[in-house]
């Protein structure tokens, strides 16, 4: 995590500037606000890190670390979340049946990732209480 | 050792193509995106090669005006949307992990989701074809007014633009997956001024997928609104500021789909010439302002509107140079003085470099308005992109296949099918988009489905249409050499080219997890290279000795 944020912040200054000249040379609110758009969601993802970690605007390289965490093999979840968003949005342009279906599928999948996700937190848990 | 420790047990596997398909380990969900980019590379050219054999010669008739409209939208939205840009980031899903030492990326099952919202957008856009009314047919731009419902009536302009907010939010999703994994995977040592100069190019890449995408989402989440009867771009200013908002994605989506090949070229590079990448403080440095100038251009693509304050624009993008430059520099001083070794993969890297400076060039006719005025909506500009894109991007991106194909699969290409693709494409290429840019002087317009008997354009048009069919050739022996590669297996070992980064550390195919032993020690953005370096000068010391 060290020093992850750091390059957005570099990057979000350079587009910052851009935007301060494209304001004071065009004055296009579109224009403006767009780019303020995309400079505010790069800051947003940049202080998301670093509320997580302050060590993410810190220079230098990651420390060792032997963080624990379950990786999933397989997960039918997203895919299922994708296809129902894929049938949703295909029956607002062809036919209402595959916007129920698509809600269907949408419930079972939230509910499917639920399950996921908790199995996920004992694994965890599990290894946690087999080696202290 | 890795940066993140997997629970025990194993790996959960499901059997045959449905654990294929909802595997979330990084380098399945790579190579399935991969896999299905290149379907959609292949239906991309099957609907370019259409359009030129329409073009060989005037008045052919082969597909009516209606379809070509089809054509050319399908095969610009297949190729940016479907194509480049996700190859781009397949890239990174597959490499970008291995290169900074990481077991896994951030958020595998949003990868996963990711993905598959990608997927569906591209199967979405694409049943535009089983409709009555045809697919989408307004461009891959699709401005307003043409693309409203009064305009551009069916649901196959519909379902093009569900489909393109779908692969966006898909690419999205995927990129921001990448951000997290580089912002907080790296292994121990590895500092983001030690990550790889393709770990790099892929970082900037998805910050400007990430600053850039979601203003798609609005602008085409809008056109569907207006499509539904909303009256949202209405008249002049409605109509420049859909334009604004599309191009704001739509010029950085040309850097995201070249930026990642340029750090694939670079890495080729710096591995067949045995040095390291010539300048990298300077390159890094170069990418971000590259990145960012190159989100503040967009409206170059408007000059002739007369909506926008062209000096801002034209300032902006001839400032490109300067970033652009820098990269060639740091080419050509990892070339002089180093031990060159002619690969598939390095003729690739090489044409990569040759043809983009011609894409490039051009360019700066098109940021100047003055001369834009006279190349807008001409085939110079088809000449300038297809340059950029095709014999700039997919040129790195062969040179990426060549390069890490035994990293994946762990067996060789064939070097000598190799060549002759490479020969085929670039003849294909130059003999394709190089009478381009003639056309578009003699003043051939951009999307035309017939044009008039004329002593010029009949000829160099038939030039173009028999460098598209070398190009298949040319895609076609690359065919052949995967299955045959993949059928009559050369193994490749786990580091067959003498690898600078962390990829090269692990076996051919890596395994879950991906290092299962300690990775070496970080110094530099070439650990390997500095461990070669590192052994030959304690032999010479203790050959002194």
């Amino acid at each position: 995590m060290r020093g992850g944020a750091i390059p957005l912040l570099v990057w979000a200054a350079l587009l910052a500037l851009l935007m301060a000249g494209n304001w004071v040379w065009t004055g296009d609110t579109i224009q403006v606000g767009t780019f303020a758009f995309a400079v505010l969601l790069v800051i947003g993802f940049a202080l998301a890190l670093v509320v997580r970690d302050r060590g993410a605007v810190r220079p230098g390289p990651p420390p060792r670390q032997a963080r624990l965490e379950a990786l999933p093999g397989v997960s039918l979840a997203p895919v299922g979340i994708a296809l129902a968003l894929a049938a949703i949005l295909f029956g607002l342009a062809f036919g209402h049946f595959a916007i129920y279906f698509g809600g269907g599928l949408l419930a079972a999948s939230l509910g499917r990732l639920a399950l996921e996700l908790r199995a996920a937190g004992r694994a965890r848990r599990r290894y946690e209480d087999e080696h202290p | 050792m890795s940066a993140a420790t997997s629970a025990p047990g194993g790996v959960r596997t499901l059997p045959g193509w449905l654990g294929a398909a909802t595997s979330a380990d990084h380098k399945r969900v790579g190579l399935n995106m991969a896999a299905a980019s290149l379907v959609f590379f292949l239906a991309g050219g099957v609907m370019a090669l259409l359009m030129r054999a329409q073009l060989a010669q005037p008045h052919t008739g082969f597909v009516s005006e209606g379809t070509y409209d089809e054509l050319f939208t399908m095969h610009g939205s297949t190729m940016i949307y479907l194509f480049v840009t996700p190859m781009a980031l397949a890239l990174a899903v597959y490499l970008v992990p291995l290169q900074i030492g990481a077991a896994q990326v951030a958020w595998p099952r949003l990868l996963l989701g990711g993905f598959w919202t990608w997927l569906s957008g591209g199967v979405v856009m694409q049943l535009g074809w089983l409709t009555e009314e045809g697919a989408g047919r307004a461009g891959w731009f699709s401005y307003v007014p043409l693309a409203n419902d009064l305009n551009t009536p069916g649901v196959g302009q519909d379902l093009w633009t569900i489909g393109v907010i779908m692969a966006a939010l898909g690419l999205f999703l995927v990129a921001a997956c990448v951000l997290a994994t580089i912002a907080t995977r790296r292994a121990p040592g590895m500092s983001v001024l030690r990550m790889p100069v393709f770990t790099w190019t892929e970082l900037v890449s998805v910050l400007m997928v990430i600053g850039a995408f979601p203003v798609l989402i609005v602008a085409m989440s809008l056109l569907y609104a207006e499509r539904l009867g909303a009256q949202v771009y209405t008249g002049f200013s409605g109509a420049i500021d859909y334009q604004d908002l599309f191009w704001f994605f739509g010029h950085p989506v040309v850097y995201v789909m070249f930026f990642p090949f340029l750090g694939a070229a670079a890495e080729v590079i710096a591995v067949n010439a045995r040095k390291r990448w010539f300048g990298y403080p300077a390159f890094v440095a170069s990418m971000l302002a590259f990145a960012a100038l190159s989100m503040s251009v967009w409206a170059h693509h408007m000059f002739t509107t007369g909506g926008v304050t062209n000096q801002y624009f034209a300032f902006t993008s001839t400032a490109l140079i300067l970033p652009a430059g820098m990269e060639y520099l740091g080419m050509l001083g990892t070339l002089i003085g180093g031990a060159i070794v002619l690969r598939s993969s390095m003729l690739f890297a090489l044409g990569f470099f040759v043809q983009f400076l011609i894409g490039g060039t051009s360019g700066i006719f098109v940021a100047s308005p003055v001369l834009d005025y006279h190349a807008e909506d001409s085939y110079i500009v088809v000449g300038h992109f297809h340059y950029t894109l095709f014999a700039g991007s997919v040129f790195g991106f062969f040179a990426g296949v060549y390069h890490w194909f035994p990293k994946v699969t762990g067996a060789r290409l064939r070097e000598s099918l190799g060549k002759v693709h490479f020969v085929l494409l670039a003849v294909g290429t130059n003999l394709t988009f190089m009478p381009m840019f003639f056309l578009g002087d003699y003043g051939m317009s951009r999307r035309i489905a017939e044009y008039p008997t004329h002593p010029s354009w009949g000829p160099l048009n038939l030039l173009e249409s028999i460098g598209a069919g070398i190009i298949a050739l040319a895609v076609a022996v690359f065919l052949v050499n995967v299955g045959l590669s993949l059928r009559r297996r050369e193994p490749a070992g786990d580091d067959p080219w003498g690898g600078h980064t962390l990829e090269w550390a692990t076996s051919s195919p890596p395994p879950p997890g991906n290092f299962p032993a300690a990775l070496p020690p970080i110094r530099s953005y070439a650990p390997l290279l500095d461990l070669r370096e590192q052994k030959r000068s304690a032999l010479a010391g203790g050959g002194g000795t």
